[in-house]
């Protein structure tokens, strides 16, 4: 009977029913027939109860095909496999134990929602063509006669601000140029090189970055300025590196409104990212993976997420040293700044650092579910 | 279509690197008799693992898009019997193990590709220890001590613990893996107890994998040996101190493989790795339980369930990798250093020797660029040189440049 009231409850839900596990009749009303092979783990279970309370809340229903889209979706990272739930009289005395699906931590069910938002990224490859105008393509072209330069500098900011320049026909090359290197509050830089790892390959927490760089003693290589400055000037000569401070100034130098800034996206934003990238590096090229997240997920959460990531007080002491260091590292090798090298460094650390919850990250999660990016894309096409 | 299909799907430290690398070894041997082991590379069947199990595995999962299906359609399209063999495999969950048997032909109600499981176990005693040896060699920095509470989490809330059992617990394993397969084609290969004759365990593996008659060749030198105590701690060390400089694309190369496998692994002398004698209790009644399940579902055991049954450690002898003794941890640390500086000297000679033809190459293309004036110049330095006043008007010309040069 168990198992028959399992079969039921995820019938129920197929349908869009909100009701909890727990509350589930445990008579005969609440059984039904398998519809699968496999009954699904705990964790599709509580996802798609979730989503259901998204969609009615919302007034609306899931797109067609979702719920079974849910129900069979795997779990992604090393952590526990689909879990039983309790009260199914089928799974023997091996395994994991059963649990209530509605009991489960948030960040289990993100492990089912990034499984299937990679999916439709990965989809949204397949749709993604070259949607540039010949103007535009013609106003990407670096023309000899205009000043040369490069932008250098933490890859998530110094990408935008390259496209930036370049649709306004100002793309960076040429020969001998001026390498200008975007910097900023550390604090900001380094929120900055987390997102950029987020979007390239996934990796650690923003917690566990914080606290693998501080516990090491220095900055990570993406936020690293001076490494960075010195890389510039090894490539491009010392006299020809120009340190950014006032994005303004360098506007204005290269002869353009202002320069554009990556999609801002929130602490919650950038933490579903490093999520979905995880399962969608095995879906498609690594190489395509940053290029691909910022077309789909980049633009749909632009905006969202919370307020921008800071940097926990405890990590206060580490993070003004290292602004110091590079403020002085910098000032030392003598590079012209555009700005104030002062403004490295990290003003007052809020008391109540913002940091990724996981359920924040699930109801962006819910959302992209509800609207999946590769239906959005195909609308917005 | 295959006919047959055998699918090893682990578990972990059972001598599935020695058996992989004999199949990959002997690909041409096993093709000629109609057995046909899908693999361009060693590590194709881990990759194609990661791929069906989408899991990150420090970077190697670039290389394992479309691995899996790549190599299902590789084993569909084969006239005769294929092998599969990956120990990861055993911590897939049952969605994914649906996929992977369809993608193989497996259909659930009989009819399909015949497809065989293979699991080889070993017994818990040797396994738990191998387990942390074998999460040290990846990085880990966690003592064994913390790794023990990890596994005896009832709730594996832990990555570790979930990984652990995954891959360990047979039972389960066979729940997900052989729901849908007739018991006479699960094949349970039982490793044999310490101190038994090696070539047993081959013996029992080429008997399953029905290459009893087949001429292969046996010498191989992959294998994933085992470290001691005192090297298992050195390591757990390195961690600790080396792993946020070393990305995993260096780690592997030069401490998964130079100084675990190549060089602390030939440490044989020091005390092995061992499960406490405090956990012998707890592990020894789960074995009890795993061999009453499995002797009752009916499977075909080669060898002996009574094998998962391990030796009780001895309290006096055991190691505590915890607690090293320190003179044995410095003594391993040497072998260590004396491996990275002779690995450290080889490296720097082969960057002279290549620094040397990259400049060697850079004169060539500059003397193709200007070979007048290139030509000109070396014919001048040649009549010069040929005669006393000649070398001594180009004495006089290498002062004044202020330079000694042998080049112009």
């Amino acid at each position: 009977m168990g198992r028959a009231r399992v079969w039921g409850w995820a019938a129920a839900l197929r349908e869009g029913s909100t009701t909890p596990w727990e509350e589930w009749p445990d008579d005969a009303s609440g059984e039904g027939p398998a519809f699968a092979d496999e009954l699904p783990g705990a964790q599709q279970l509580g996802l798609l109860r979730r989503l259901n309370l998204a969609a009615d809340a919302a007034g609306r229903r899931l797109p067609p095909g979702t719920s079974d889209r849910v129900l069979t979706a795997g779990l992604t990272g090393r952590g526990r496999r689909d879990l039983p739930v309790l009260g199914d009289d089928r799974p023997g005395p091996f395994g994991p134990r059963p649990v209530d699906p509605d009991a489960l931590p948030d960040g289990e069910l993100l492990r089912v929602a990034a499984a299937l938002i990679a999916d439709d990224v990965a989809a949204a490859a397949d749709e993604a063509v070259d949607e540039r105008s010949l103007g535009e393509r013609v106003r990407t072209v670096h023309r000899p006669w205009v000043r040369s330069f490069v932008v250098v500098g933490v890859q998530w900011r110094a990408d935008s601000v390259r496209a930036g320049l370049a649709a306004e026909g100002r793309p960076q090359g040429g020969r001998r140029p001026t390498a200008y290197l975007l910097a900023d509050d550390l604090g900001a830089v380094l929120a900055d090189a987390w997102t950029a790892r987020a979007f390239d390959q996934g990796g650690p927490t923003w917690p566990e970055f914080l606290r693998n760089s501080a516990s090491f003693g220095h900055l990570p290589p993406r936020a690293d300025l001076a490494r960075m400055a010195r890389s510039a000037a090894h490539k491009y000569g010392a006299d020809r590196v120009t340190v950014v401070l006032d994005p303004t100034q360098l506007a204005s130098e290269l002869g353009v409104p202002r320069l554009q800034e990556p999609p801002r996206l929130g602490a919650h934003a950038v933490d579903l990212v490093r999520r979905v990238g995880e399962p969608l590096g095995l879906l498609v090229d690594h190489a395509r993976r940053p290029g691909l997240l910022r077309a789909t997920l980049g633009r749909r959460l632009d905006g969202k997420g919370g307020a921008r990531l800071t940097v926990p007080p405890r990590h206060a002491v580490w993070l003004s040293t290292m602004a110091e260091r590079t403020r002085h590292d910098l000032a030392a090798a003598g590079y012209p700044v555009l700005g104030d090298l002062d403004r490295l460094l990290p003003g007052d650390l809020p008391e109540e650092p913002v940091v990724p919850v996981d359920a924040e990250v699930l109801a962006l999660a819910l959302g992209l579910l509800l609207d999946p990016v590769s239906a959005s894309q195909k609308e917005g096409a | 279509m295959a006919d047959r299909i055998l699918l090893h799907v682990g578990t972990p430290k059972t001598g599935t690197s020695y058996l992989q690398d004999v199949l990959f070894q002997n690909r041409p041997t096993l093709l000629r008799n109609g057995v046909l082991y899908p693999a361009d590379r060693f590590d194709e069947h881990f990759l194609a693992a990661l791929d069906l199990m989408r899991l990150r595995w420090g970077g190697l999962e670039r290389e394992a898009v479309g691995a899996w299906d790549r190599l299902a359609q590789q084993v569909r399209e084969h006239d005769g019997t294929a092998i599969i063999s990956h120990e990861i495999l055993a911590t897939a969950s049952r969605s994914q193990v649906q996929r992977a048997l369809s993608s193989l032909g497996h259909e659930p109600g009989g009819g399909g590709t015949e497809v065989h499981l293979v699991i080889s176990v070993r017994d818990l005693v040797r396994q738990i220890p191998a387990e942390w040896q074998e999460n040290v060699k990846h990085r880990a920095r966690f003592k064994f001590s913390r790794f023990l509470e990890l596994i005896r989490d009832p709730e594996r809330n832990h990555r570790v613990g979930a990984w652990f059992w995954g891959v360990q617990e047979i039972p389960d394993i066979l729940d997900r893996w052989g729901a849908t397969i007739p018991p006479e084609r699960v094949h349970v290969v039982t490793v044999p107890r310490p101190g038994g004759p090696r070539e047993v365990l081959w013996q029992r593996f080429s008997s399953v994998f029905g290459l009893d008659d087949l001429d292969l060749d046996l010498g191989t030198e992959r294998s994933n040996p085992s470290l001691g105590v005192p090297e298992s701690a050195l390591l757990r060390r390195i961690n600790q101190a080396c792993t946020r400089d070393l990305p995993p694309v260096h780690y592997r190369p030069l401490v998964r493989e130079l100084l675990a496998h190549q060089t602390l692994s030939r440490r044989t002398d020091s005390p092995r790795l061992r499960l406490p004698p405090s956990e012998y209790p707890w592990v020894a009644e789960l074995t009890e339980q795993w061999i009453a399940e499995l002797a009752e579902r009916g499977y075909d055991v080669v060898g002996d369930l009574a094998e998962l049954r391990g030796d009780e450690p001895d309290a006096e002898t055991w190691a505590d990798p915890d607690r090293p003794r320190e003179r044995e941890v410095n003594k391993a640390a040497l072998d260590a250093i004396r491996a990275l500086l002779v690995e450290a000297a080889e490296r720097q000679a082969e960057a002279e020797r290549l620094r040397a033809k990259l400049e060697d190459a850079r004169r060539d293309l500059i003397r193709s660029r200007s070979p007048r004036l290139m030509r000109t110049m070396e014919w001048t330095v040649r009549r010069l040189e040929d005669s006393p006043r000649g070398r001594q008007a180009l004495g006089v010309y290498r002062r004044a440049r202020g330079r000694s040069s042998l080049s112009a």
